[in-house]
């Protein structure tokens, strides 16, 4: 096995990590925000709104993300009439997939944390005169998130695994690149390669969240 | 003249009856020491007074603006301005503890009052010098032991200039060796003619601190008087009893 070898099968599979990697960005930078508003929203006073959400969320840690992923890749095109107008590109497809999956999963430990939070806390908010929606943002959100962030480098770290079900919609990602190279070759280095590439970025997450773990010890 | 007012207070969590017909008044600069055994309605009867439990009749009038009148509550923001004039200190602090001793003072007069934060940051300073905490301006509320973390609520409840501090039991959480350092702040305090409602099982505070003491007992104050009233001559059979059980003063 030459260093030649390595970096001809290492290009494209850095090139399938981009793609890995882009999804994992986008898709924390939505799923977070919208699980955040789904917690909020499955403790509205109002009964649809909770109810709507307390749905959202069963169907969508109830059901496999593969299934998801090929509704929407694939199911979605499928509908009539508006079915046509569905059509995504296949990125994106999955995308929304992951999205509207890791949102549920967000909102679930969004409210764990909001649900450890004491009672005393809002009480004193309030008689101190903060609103409600003041307390929430500078009393409850911030602690709420401490309390969170472990599970959120946990599901993380999933995510990243996660994204390797691009190829049961047939997005090329790391995973992709890795099975050519292996069928091409045959030759088993390329899994070790993927495994080294996935590790590093687990890694480089970990790190990330100890980070914060740290910096938001408040003590 | 009172600057407290509570008249046939009611009220109920389901079919217990918590607050049977609770009526008392305060006067501005008094200090009030509520006692009674647990349960009684020591809690909800303070907590009423904020609007952090909700009664179901009677009347509570706040510095001669009603908050409930006849069990009619007044609107959201009178609520929230009659409110405003009074401060609450808890039995476990409740400090937020995302914020240092100083972010705690300082969250609600900046999010509330829209003060600017050099004219905040003085009145900080001299609060936590006046708690004798100066130094632990910078420390998350983790760092302290209770009886600075309540040291730093009283601090923080002082923030707002109110009329009134309601204390819910604020060393009944504290080991014994610290409760004498929270006791010393509001004593100053009650020096200073602040107008103070103290539930406390603390009867030498009570004895020593206090204008007047009320004994509730089952929803009811049972009796009220001048400390040396209740502690050596109560009239009562039901305060005998329960001085009788707690330590001798
Ligand atoms: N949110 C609530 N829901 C139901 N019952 C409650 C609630 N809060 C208080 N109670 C009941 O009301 C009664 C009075 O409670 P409260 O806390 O006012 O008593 P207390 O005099 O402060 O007692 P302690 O000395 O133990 O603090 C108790 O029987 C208590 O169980
Ligand atoms: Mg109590």
């Amino acid at each position: 096995m030459s260093v030649e070898y390595l970096v001809k099968i290492s290009k494209p599979m850095l090139e399938g990590a981009g793609t890995t990697i882009s999804l994992f960005l986008i898709a924390i930078a939505l799923s977070v925000p919208l699980g955040f508003l789904f917690t909020l929203m499955s403790r509205s006073r109002f009964k649809l709104v909770a109810g709507f959400a307390h749905t959202y969320i069963y169907i969508m840690r109830g059901t496999p993300l593969t299934l998801q992923l090929l509704f929407f890749c694939f199911g979605l095109p499928m509908l009539p009439v508006i079915g046509e107008f569905l059509v995504m590109d296949r990125f994106v497809a999955a995308c929304l997939g992951f999205v509207l999956n890791y949102a549920a999963y967000f909102a679930e430990i969004f409210r764990g944390g909001l649900l450890s939070i004491d009672k005393g806390q809002h009480e004193a908010a309030q008689v101190l005169g903060l609103s409600r929606w003041q307390a929430t943002v500078k009393v409850i959100m911030p602690q709420m998130f401490r309390v969170a962030l472990p599970s959120v480098a946990n599901e993380s770290i999933t995510l990243v695994k996660d994204t390797a079900l691009l190829y049961a919609v047939a997005v090329p990602e790391l995973l992709h690149y890795t099975l050519t190279a292996v069928n091409r070759d045959f030759n088993l280095t390329p899994f070790v390669v993927a495994g080294v590439i996935y590790l590093m970025m687990t890694l480089a997450l970990t790190l990330f969240f100890k980070f914060l773990e740290k910096k938001f010890k408040y003590e | 003249m009172s600057i407290i007012q509570v008249a046939n207070l009611k009220k109920s969590f389901g079919s217990l009856d918590v607050l049977k017909n609770v009526s008392f008044e305060v006067d501005k600069s008094e200090v009030i020491a509520v006692i009674g055994p647990s349960g009684s309605g020591k809690s909800t009867m303070l907590r009423s007074l904020v609007n952090l439990e909700q009664i179901n009749g009677g009347s509570i009038r706040i510095q001669d603006q009603y908050l409930v009148k006849d069990g009619g509550y007044a609107s959201q923001q009178q609520i929230k301005a009659i409110t405003s004039g009074m401060g609450m200190v808890f039995q476990h602090f409740n400090l937020f503890p995302h914020l240092t001793v100083q972010g705690n003072l300082e969250l609600a007069p900046r999010t509330v009052q829209k003060l600017t934060a050099g004219e905040v940051r003085r009145r900080s300073q001299e609060l936590l010098g006046k708690v004798g905490l100066a130094d632990k301006s910078d420390a998350y509320p983790a760092r302290l032991s209770g009886g600075q973390k309540q040291r730093v609520a009283i601090a923080r409840a002082l923030m707002l200039n109110p009329a009134i501090l309601l204390f819910d039991e604020p060393t009944s959480a504290l080991d014994p060796e610290l409760v004498g350092e929270v006791l010393r702040v509001m004593k100053q305090l009650a020096e200073e003619q602040m107008t103070m409602i103290v539930v406390t099982h603390e009867m030498g505070f009570a004895r020593e601190v206090a204008d007047r003491v009320l004994f509730m007992d089952n929803g009811e104050v049972v009796e009220a008087g001048t400390p040396e009233q209740i502690f050596d001559n109560p009239q009562q059979e039901r305060t005998r009893t329960f001085l009788n059980r707690v330590v001798r003063v």
